[in-house]
């Protein structure tokens, strides 16, 4: 009996008992973060966006987005303006009674003006302090620079940019006093949109050297080295092989630097005031009933955010995917 | 003449010399390997050649002409290098076709010559893959394959297997010996693995300290060493101080007893110490039959390593590595036995004097 018994359990399967992990409660607080703070919100505007204001469902809202939008398709040739440049267009847009589609406009201008110099600034930083053969310590100082003012944002930033370029700005007087040259009387304004862009950049640049350093320390020193062996000049190997090889990464790069600039709300607010109406502060209008109370719409024009955010970002983890893909050993 | 003459090269960083007088004159064809630990100033010597590093002093002259302060764009030197560097953003006929591309050859020829080179590493199919699509191995064949479609005056590898694995480092060492023969191409190998150099090379250059040590064929380097570096470097030695007995008849002591060398010991004075070095595998067990010296031991320990068996033994103070090849019949003594071991008057390599060491 006690060798059947024996037996039976020396056959029976072994037991499956699954531990839990203690790690899963580490990321816990992450998880809890990202359901309030992310997923939650979300959610909402998803809702809010298909809901009118009795709470039934519309697409109204995102109809309302487009209202008194008149597009016609090589009807009459017209022009673009992009930050005061004009470009021929093979149709007419007739965007002047829609507030909605001209603050994406706006927001688009200034997330592509200040990607691209943010993204040209910080790229020239970035090579200087990486390749250009400067001693160690720029770089240190390039890259805890870069750490604190690619964070330096909001109300701080608006402020410190005020205090600085403003009419009565630190270098504004300062140039005013030493060189006898009035900034203002040149029409330039830190409250303008060139101003604005200024101001954008000033933390756009620092994302990019950030970014963008980790991609220029990927360039091994034998690619020069085989290019030159094989007689490559020094453009012949950037042309041929290192642009090629951070190109990706570059242009990663410069679309996050768009997403970033396009969801920024509080330095523009805090430094024109409103004066612009970026799609961020018409939608913190919209949903605050400053203008007009119709949170319906505010939640739309978010999702239309949403939607510009998503795909810039699937864009730049699609680049960084191929770039890791080469430069990986 | 020489098709590549090295004369008088040194290099310092700062205050560090890396290559110190270094002299070195390969013909048209030849094979050269600069073997040597790290640090010893190979791949500076070999960085040199392809014109990564000017030297301090010293002339590079390939086929006649002085190259000294040319750029690498002007040397037509092919190098390989340890970590492939293949381009990843080209594939691997873009790769061996782009020193054509940069010279402006027309497409035909390109390509012709890409399709040519890719025979002779026997990856016709693999033209258009890339370098992460392809095995550390196959990435290394595009490498030299790169190199060659150039057609180089001298072929130059940097330590190109060893980030190899053991059997493909094998394989490739072969392929780059027999691709090389082939073409005739003068070539310049950097290694620090004695095998690799030994089985590969017309001549091998043994470096330390920024200097050569000893120039031969792999036959010389390792059968007649001229230093104690290059005796211990390239390959197993068994280094025993000893005392000369009687220079005349090339007698000497170890542990109170006598050997013989077949080395005149000119200049060596009678109870004078002396270093002497014995190859394992020149040491034998007396019971398989006597040669002219003798040494009583005591077995210390046996290490089987497959193709052969390497025993410890202890000659009073002095231990010994004696190698024997393994067969299903050997029979070895048990450890702490007392035994006989016996080797020729030509194994004894008198070096140096002990005083010195």
């Amino acid at each position: 009996m006690q060798t059947a018994q024996t037996l039976s359990s020396r056959s029976a399967p072994p037991s499956r008992k699954r531990n839990v992990s203690f790690a899963w409660l580490g990321v816990v607080p992450f998880f809890l973060f990202a359901a309030l703070f992310l997923i939650l919100p979300s959610g909402i505007l998803l809702v809010g966006a298909v809901q009118d204001k009795q709470g039934n469902f519309t697409l109204a809202n995102f109809a309302g987005m487009f209202k008194g939008v008149s597009l016609g398709l090589v009807a009459a040739p017209s022009q673009a303006n992009l930050l005061g440049l004009t470009f021929p267009l093979p149709f007419t847009v007739d965007f002047q009674s829609n507030s909605m589609i001209n603050a994406y406009i706006l927001s688009i201008q200034v997330s592509v003006v200040t990607a691209f110099l943010g993204g040209v600034i910080g790229f020239l930083l970035a090579y200087a302090a990486v390749l250009g053969g400067l001693p160690k310590f720029v770089r240190s100082a390039l890259l805890t620079f870069s750490g604190v003012a690619s964070y330096f944002s909001g109300v701080p930033l608006a402020f410190a940019f005020i205090a600085t370029l403003g009419r009565l700005g630190f270098v504004t007087v300062l140039i005013r006093n030493i060189f006898g040259f009035d900034l203002y009387m040149t029409g330039f304004s830190v409250l303008s949109l060139l101003g604005l862009v200024l101001t954008y950049t000033y933390f756009q640049f620092p994302l990019m050297v950030l970014v963008i350093t980790p991609a220029l320390d990927g360039l091994k020193r034998e690619w020069r080295e085989a290019s030159e062996n094989l007689g490559a000049s020094a453009f012949e190997y950037w042309r041929h092989v290192a642009f090629p090889i951070i190109l990706p990464s570059l242009l990663g790069t410069m679309i996050l630097l768009f997403g970033n600039s396009f969801g920024a709300v509080a330095t523009a607010y805090a430094l024109t005031g409103g004066n612009f109406q970026l799609a961020t502060i018409l939608i913190f209008r919209q949903i605050r009933g400053e203008v007009l109370q119709d949170p319906g719409l505010g939640y739309a024009v978010a999702v239309g955010m949403i939607v510009v955010m998503a795909l810039s970002l699937g864009l730049y983890y699609w680049l960084q995917r191929r770039s890791e893909r080469w430069l990986r050993r | 003449m020489a098709f590549l003459e090295l004369t008088n090269i040194s290099k310092v960083f700062g205050q560090t010399p890396a290559v110190q007088d270094f002299n070195l004159q390969v013909e048209k064809g030849e094979f050269v390997s600069f073997l040597g630990p790290s640090g010893c100033g190979k791949t500076t010597t070999l960085r040199m050649i392809a014109g990564f590093e000017l030297p301090t002093t010293g002339t590079v002259v390939v086929n006649g002409n002085d190259v000294t302060n040319k750029p690498p764009q002007k040397r037509n030197t092919g190098m390989v290098f340890q970590a492939y560097a293949l381009f990843p953003n080209m594939n691997v006929a873009e790769n061996i076709g782009f020193g054509l591309k940069i010279a402006r050859k027309p497409k035909d020829e390109i390509k012709k010559r890409v399709e040519e080179v890719l025979a002779i590493i026997k990856m016709e199919s693999f033209g258009n893959r890339y370098p992460y699509q392809l095995s550390g191995g196959q990435q290394q064949r595009v490498a030299l394959a790169r190199a060659l479609a150039i057609q180089p005056q001298v072929l130059l590898l940097d330590e190109p297997l060893s980030a190899l694995d053991a059997k493909i480092r094998v394989s490739l060492r072969q392929e780059i010996r027999a691709i090389q023969q082939k073409l005739g191409i003068t070539t310049v190998y950097v290694t620090h693995d004695q095998e690799e150099a030994l089985s590969l090379s017309d001549r091998v250059v043994v470096m330390n300290n920024s200097k050569i040590e000893q120039v031969g064929t792999p036959f010389e380097i390792y059968n007649f060493p001229k230093t104690e570096f290059t005796a211990q470097f390239v390959g197993t030695l068994n280094s025993i101080p000893a005392t000369v007995r009687h220079a005349a008849n090339g007698e000497l002591t170890v542990d109170s007893q006598t050997l013989v060398t077949a080395q005149k010991l000119a200049g060596i004075a009678d109870g004078e110490a002396v270093m002497i070095s014995i190859r394992p595998e020149r040491i034998s067990f007396a019971s398989e039959g006597r040669k002219p010296n003798v040494l009583n031991i005591k077995v210390e320990n046996i290490t089987f390593l497959g193709s052969i068996v390497r025993v410890q033994v202890r000659a009073g103070e002095h231990l010994f590595l004696m190698d024997t090849f393994n067969n299903p019949f050997l029979k070895l003594p048990e450890v702490g036995d007392k035994v006989e071991i016996t080797f020729s008057k030509e194994a004894v390599l008198v070096l140096r004097h002990a005083s010195q060491i």
